[in-house]
């Protein structure tokens, strides 16, 4: 039965990958070596590809979706499904995904050919030799950022209901209290099937605004029948703990005779130099309903999404921690809007990452070392949470299996919150054509927040090398010069000279939500918090 | 000799203590609290930073009944700002987020700002009542048993 379910995600896969072509910044997909699609933790197979999928919108006016979308006018017609492939929107697992556990599942097939506007990228093609979890069943993704401008991209605006749905007598754009909502929140129609992603740009994020002649009543809807299956969002493995994983991977390698002490003259070279941007992962969040993402999370988080959609969707209130040059946090690191270039150093007992948009984002990982697990998390210094972590790792051969702990909890805009208990297990491997040429690496990312996440959840991106260090951009370091202030509780762009009362925000304490909290959340109903002071017992 | 040698190690052990209170290498003037003046408090923490340049602990001042904490007009707990050295080395006395979550009671000395808002630096050892134990009425950390204490000798004198 394992293997059957086994054999058919290969098989699947293999369909998917003969049929496609290459993704905005790799050459081709690459499928999991034989080695590493064996391994007890790494290089299982997608069960989807977010490039296969169209945005959920809506967008337009301006806003040209995402990469991989289509860029600005309506989806294109679209090519049949693909044999087996389950209807657009289709939720739950494909059939033959159904694997036992410790089995990865079977890829499921793309939502619906793309259409218009994804040209086929040249060179297109599957190299073999690479390693790692690939992305299966890649389509050319349209390329191109956010901003492409065109037509409407959704079913309904200004007020109207789309064809053959029946909208809910209150929801996100019309509701005064989402906390009170809370039963609607598995409705898509609650959010207008809406992206998160899309939510912030009813506005006019990005371009024109979508939300209508009589804000917020009249936001846009989107495609209700388009959505991502949850089993490409969380993690194929049976751990439960990143430790788990880790020390399954490292028993893994140590049967093979490793881990592999690496020196000067074996070290994987050919890694350092720099890289392009991330390869599109579902992390973006353009390509998911509200309530699947929703599905990964506790109550709490839960709450604290919606609340930012709310805020960003109805209340058009956006607190994005970069525009106040607040901390990107940790997860940002996984969204492609964050990080350009990737400089990439290698040394046998150090190997360092760094990218960065408006934030730096320095990877350091510390190879053949390991953390101390006496405290609330594992670490490797001072008992003091760090805004990106601390990481430990050890090479395979060529591949380089990584642990993530110690990160201080925050929030990624459009995305959801993640804790200070979340850790990461991250792999790196070599992406190489057919010739064995190297072509970049391949990122597979799982990630457990007991806190945040129902279980655990995994990103697989990939990055092209571009050139080595004595060839173009340096990296660039970022120190970020704040322009805009939060003015009674609203982001505002301030000139020189100009005055406003200043208010202290409890940094460690979401302070996007105490501004949402004080300002535009005056009359709900909020969740009443354990009282900190009273400590009346004591009176005797 | 051997007396100049003794004498050169207790003047570095007063200067280690002092780096481990406030740093000498701070990323900010110290003159903007005032040496001359010590206050003590009891307090409920409201919230850690663990800033890499200073740790610092909000706290709600207790009542001197140790019930409950001091309000303002409009009933809102009056809160306080003990600033010390960076969290990594705040956390080698064992001081961090972890080990103070919200809620935590605990008493600090400080040297409080010149112009009267209230945070202050810390000044000498912290202590850490037991969890949902705050000390008598009028009584600190130090004197409830099973407490904690965070750095060297007894919790200091207020001036005034």
């Amino acid at each position: 039965m394992k293997s059957r379910a086994w054999l058919a995600g290969v098989v699947g896969t293999l369909a998917i990958v003969g049929t496609t072509v290459a993704t905005q910044n790799q050459p081709g997909p690459n499928q999991p070596a034989a080695g590493a699609a064996k391994s007890v933790g790494r290089g299982w197979p997608l069960a989807a590809d977010p490039r296969n999928f169209q945005a959920v919108g809506p967008s337009g006016g301006g806003f040209g979706g995402f990469p991989g979308g289509a860029p600005g006018g309506p989806a294109g017609p679209g090519g049949p499904a693909a044999p087996g492939a389950p209807a657009a929107g289709a939720r739950g697992a494909a059939p033959g995904t159904a694997a036992p556990a410790g089995a990865p599942a079977a890829p499921v097939a793309p939502q619906a050919a793309r259409g218009a506007g994804a040209p086929e990228a040249p060179g297109a093609g599957a190299p073999a030799g690479g390693r790692g979890a690939a992305p299966a069943g890649a389509q050319a993704g349209a390329p191109g950022g956010r901003r492409g401008g065109g037509a409407f991209n959704g079913t309904a605006r200004n007020g109207a209901t789309p064809p053959g749905i029946e909208a809910l007598k209150v929801d996100l754009y019309t509701s005064k209290d989402f906390y009170k909502d809370k039963a609607l929140w598995t409705d898509k129609r609650y959010f207008r099937c809406n992206s998160s992603a899309a939510a912030e740009n009813q506005w006019g994020n990005g371009g024109g605004a979508l939300i209508g002649d009589n804000p917020p009543a009249t936001a846009a809807w989107g495609y209700c029948d388009r959505d991502m299956p949850r089993e490409a969002l969380v993690s194929p493995y049976p751990f439960k703990t990143a430790q788990a994983h880790y020390e399954a991977l490292m028993a893994e390698t140590k049967a093979k005779g490793g881990p592999t002490q690496h020196t000067y003259a074996t070290v994987p070279g050919e890694w350092t130099g720099r890289y392009g941007g991330s390869s599109e992962t579902w992390f973006y969040m353009g390509k998911l309903q509200i309530p699947t993402v929703l599905s990964l999370l506790t109550p709490e988080y839960q709450k604290r999404f919606v609340q930012e959609i709310y805020h960003q969707g109805n209340s058009n209130v956006a607190h994005w921690p970069s525009q106040y040059c607040w901390p990107e946090g940790f997860m940002r690191r996984f969204h492609q809007a964050a990080v350009r270039d990737h400089h990439v150093m290698v040394t046998p007992q150090l190997v360092q990452i760094m990218a960065g948009v408006a934030d730096n984002f320095v990877t350091n990982i510390y190879v053949g070392r390991q953390f101390n697990t006496s405290g609330a998390v594992p670490r490797l210094g001072a008992d003091v949470p760090r805004w990106y972590g601390e990481t430990i790792g050890f090479w395979d051969g060529d591949a380089l299996i990584t642990w993530s702990s110690n990160i201080q909890g925050w929030m990624t805009h459009s995305a959801f919150e993640h804790s200070s208990k979340l850790q990461t297990v991250e792999i790196y491997t070599p992406n190489r054509d057919a010739s064995g040429r190297f072509l970049g690496l391949n990122h597979e990312a799982i990630f457990y927040d007991p806190e945040a996440l129902v279980e655990p959840t995994r990103i697989v991106r990939t990055f092209t090398k571009q050139s080595n260090p004595d060839q173009g951009d340096p990296y660039m370091f970022i120190e970020c010069v704040q322009t805009i202030y939060p003015v009674n509780g609203k982001a505002t762009p301030l000139a020189p000279g100009a005055t406003f009362q200043y208010e202290v925000l409890d940094m460690y304490g979401r302070p996007w939500a105490q501004m949402w909290e004080k300002y535009n959340e005056k009359d709900m109903e909020k969740p009443v918090n354990e009282d900190l002071f009273d400590f009346s017992s004591n009176k005797k | 000799m051997s007396r100049l040698a003794g004498g050169v190690t207790f003047a570095a052990a007063l200067a280690m203590m002092a780096w481990l209170a406030v740093p000498v290498s701070a990323h900010h003037s110290f003159s903007m609290y005032d040496d001359k003046k010590i206050k003590v408090f009891t307090g409920v923490v409201t919230r850690v930073n663990p800033d890499v340049n200073h740790l610092q602990i909000f706290f709600a001042v207790m009542n001197e009944e140790r019930t409950n904490v001091v309000r303002d007009a409009k009933n809102q707990p009056v809160i306080w700002a003990v600033e010390m050295a960076g969290s990594a080395q705040a956390a080698q006395q064992g001081i961090s987020v972890n080990s103070f979550p919200p809620k935590t009671v605990f008493s600090v000395a400080l040297k409080p700002l010149r112009d009267g808002q209230p945070a202050g630096s810390r000044e000498g050892a912290l202590f850490k009542c037991p969890a949902n134990t705050p000390p008598k009425a009028g009584k600190h950390c130090d004197s409830v048993e099973g407490n904690q204490v965070f750095g060297n000798g007894p919790l200091p004198t207020p001036t005034s």
